[in-house]
C-alpha cells in the first residue's frame, strides 16, 4: 500500500512538473518571409518544413547552434541560431536568444591538456574564474607519469592576462602554490612522499570558436623539501578550454 | 489508521494531478505599479512599468551514459570492459569527452603453457584507465529504418589521452578512436564505439608499445 501510495505521489510530482514545463517554453514570431527547419541540429541535414512570416514557433530546447522548435501545427524541427535571432518575441522586441559569452570578459573555464613535467609526461585538467577581465584564479589537478614514479600535481594560483582584448593571442604570467604526491614506481621510495611547492608561470592564450580557447603555459616549480638544496622543476603545457 | 492516512494522501496526491488541466495556461506577466508620489502634483502620472521575464532555453549540450563490450589487452586476451562517458558538444562538429573504465585481464600465452609462472600478480590483472577527447563528427547524417523512420546519427573520431592501470602501474597511454553515435530520440543516444588504448610497457620482458583495442556498445542521455 505504501509502495502503491509513494508511487501515485511519484507521478503526481512528474505531472506537475511536466505541466509546468509546458507553459514555461519560448514562442517567438517569424519575421523572415520563411524560417527553415531541418531534420537534425547540423548544416547538412535536409529542410523538412517552414514556418511562414507572422507564424509562432515554439522553442523546446538547444544543441549548440541549434534550437529544437514545434510549429503551430505540430511540426517539429532544427532552426539555426542565426535565422532564430531575426525573430520576435510576442511583445515586439527581439527574440531574447542568449548571447554566445564574450570572450573578453568570460567568467568560467574549464579545459584539459598535454604537457611536460619534469620530462615525463603530464595529463592536466584545471578550472579557471575570472576575478577581473585580466586576473583570473586558477586551480588544476595534473598526473605525470615517470619511470620510476608518479607524481600528482595540484596548484592553486592567479593569473594575469595583460592585453585581454587581444582575442586569437593573449600573454599571460602567474603565481602560485601547489602540492605534488610522489607515487614511487620503482624501488628505492623517496625521501619524501608529499611536497609543498611555488610556481611561476608564462604562457598566452587564444579564442578559436564560439565558446572554445586554447591554452599554452610554462612553469618553473620550485619544490620545498627537507634536504639542503631546493629542487627545481619544469612544467611544459598545452590544453584546450570552454568557457563560461 | 494507516489505511484511513492513505487515503488522505492518496486524495491529495489525485487532487494536485489537477494542475495537469492548467498545461498550456501562461502565467500572466507580473505588474508592477509605480507608488504614488507623496507630494501632491497637478498630474498624477498613471504609468503602470511592465516586467516581462522571457522563458529560459534549455540548453541540451552534455551527455552522459555507459558502456559495455570487449576489450583485447595485448598478450592477456579478450575480457568484458564496463565504464562511464561523459561528453560536451562545443559545436555541431566538436565534442571533448572523458570516459573512466574497467576490465580485468585474463592469462598470457605464457603462464597457460607454464601454469607455475606467474606473469602478473591477481590483484594486478585490473585494467582501469580514464581518458581525456577531443571528438570529430565526421560523417553526420540520417540512417533509415525501413519507409517511415529516420534516426539522426553521425560517425566520429576521437583522440585523446589518459591513464591506464594495468599490474598496480600507472601508464600515460594515448587513445584512437571511431564510433557511430545513432539517436533514438532527440536525447537517448546508442553508441558503437572501437578504440585503441596504446602505451608503453615492459612486462613480458622487453619494451615494446602495446595496443589494446576495446568494441563497445553504450547508450547516453543528453541534458
Amino acid at each position: 500500500m505504501r509502495r502503491l501510495l509513494a508511487l501515485v505521489l511519484l507521478v503526481q510530482a512528474l505531472n506537475i512538473g511536466l505541466a509546468n514545463a509546458a507553459a514555461k517554453n519560448l514562442v517567438l514570431v517569424v519575421t523572415d518571409p520563411y524560417l527553415e527547419m531541418r531534420s537534425g541540429p547540423g548544416r547538412g541535414f535536409p529542410i523538412i518544413y517552414v514556418i511562414g512570416r507572422d507564424e509562432l514557433v515554439t522553442v523546446l530546447y538547444s544543441r549548440t547552434d541549434w534550437f529544437k522548435v514545434r510549429s503551430l501545427h505540430g511540426n517539429e524541427g532544427w532552426v539555426r541560431r542565426d535565422d532564430l535571432a531575426r525573430t520576435l518575441a510576442e511583445s515586439g522586441e527581439p527574440a531574447p536568444i542568449p548571447p554566445y559569452p564574450d570572450f573578453a570578459s568570460h567568467r568560467w573555464e574549464l579545459g584539459a591538456g598535454y604537457g611536460v613535467y619534469n620530462r615525463e609526461n603530464l595529463v592536466t585538467t584545471y578550472l579557471d574564474f575570472g576575478l577581473t577581465t585580466s586576473l583570473d584564479a586558477e586551480f588544476a589537478v595534473q598526473q605525470a607519469f615517470g619511470t620510476l614514479d608518479n607524481r600528482y600535481v595540484a596548484s592553486l594560483g592567479l593569473r594575469h592576462t595583460f592585453i585581454p582584448e587581444w582575442k586569437w593571442l593573449s600573454p599571460t604570467a602567474g603565481i602560485g602554490a601547489a602540492y605534488q604526491y610522489v607515487q614511487d614506481k620503482v624501488p628505492p621510495a623517496p625521501l619524501q612522499k608529499t611536497n609543498e611547492m611555488a610556481y611561476v608561470s608564462l604562457g598566452a592564450r587564444g579564442f578559436i570558436t564560439r565558446r572554445f580557447l586554447w591554452r599554452v603555459d610554462w612553469r618553473h616549480y620550485v619544490v620545498f623539501n627537507n634536504q639542503n638544496v631546493y629542487e627545481d622543476l619544469e612544467e611544459w603545457k598545452f590544453g584546450l578550454a570552454v568557457f563560461f | 489508521m494507516e489505511i484511513r492516512l492513505s487515503c488522505i494522501l492518496l486524495a491529495a496526491a489525485l487532487l494536485s494531478g489537477c494542475s495537469w488541466f492548467h498545461r498550456g495556461h501562461k502565467a500572466s506577466p507580473d505588474i508592477v505599479a509605480e507608488e504614488p508620489q507623496a507630494e501632491p502634483s497637478i498630474i498624477e502620472p498613471q504609468v503602470t512599468r511592465r516586467v516581462v521575464k522571457t522563458p529560459h532555453i534549455k540548453a541540451k549540450d552534455f551527455e552522459l551514459g555507459g558502456y559495455y563490450g570487449a576489450l583485447s589487452i595485448q598478450d592477456f586476451g579478450t575480457n568484458p570492459l564496463y565504464g562511464v562517458r561523459a561528453a560536451y558538444h562545443v559545436s555541431e562538429d566538436i565534442f571533448l569527452e572523458a570516459f573512466v573504465a574497467r576490465s580485468k585481464a585474463g592469462t598470457t600465452s605464457l603462464e597457460d603453457v607454464f601454469p607455475n609462472i606467474t606473469v602478473v600478480s591477481d590483484s594486478g590483472r585490473h585494467f582501469t584507465y580514464y581518458d581525456l577527447d577531443v571528438g570529430y563528427n565526421v560523417l553526420p547524417g540520417e540512417i533509415f529504418l525501413g519507409r517511415g523512420r529516420a534516426f539522426n546519427s553521425a560517425l566520429y573520431v576521437t583522440v585523446g589521452m589518459g591513464d591506464v592501470k594495468f599490474a598496480d602501474k600507472d601508464q600515460f597511454a594515448l587513445n584512437f578512436g571511431v564510433g557511430e553515435r545513432l539517436l533514438i530520440t532527440d536525447w537517448l543516444a546508442v553508441h558503437v564505439d572501437v578504440r585503441d588504448h596504446i602505451f608503453e610497457t615492459s612486462l613480458t620482458g622487453r619494451t615494446k608499445n602495446v595496443d589494446n583495442v576495446e568494441a563497445t556498445l553504450g547508450l547516453t542521455v543528453f541534458f
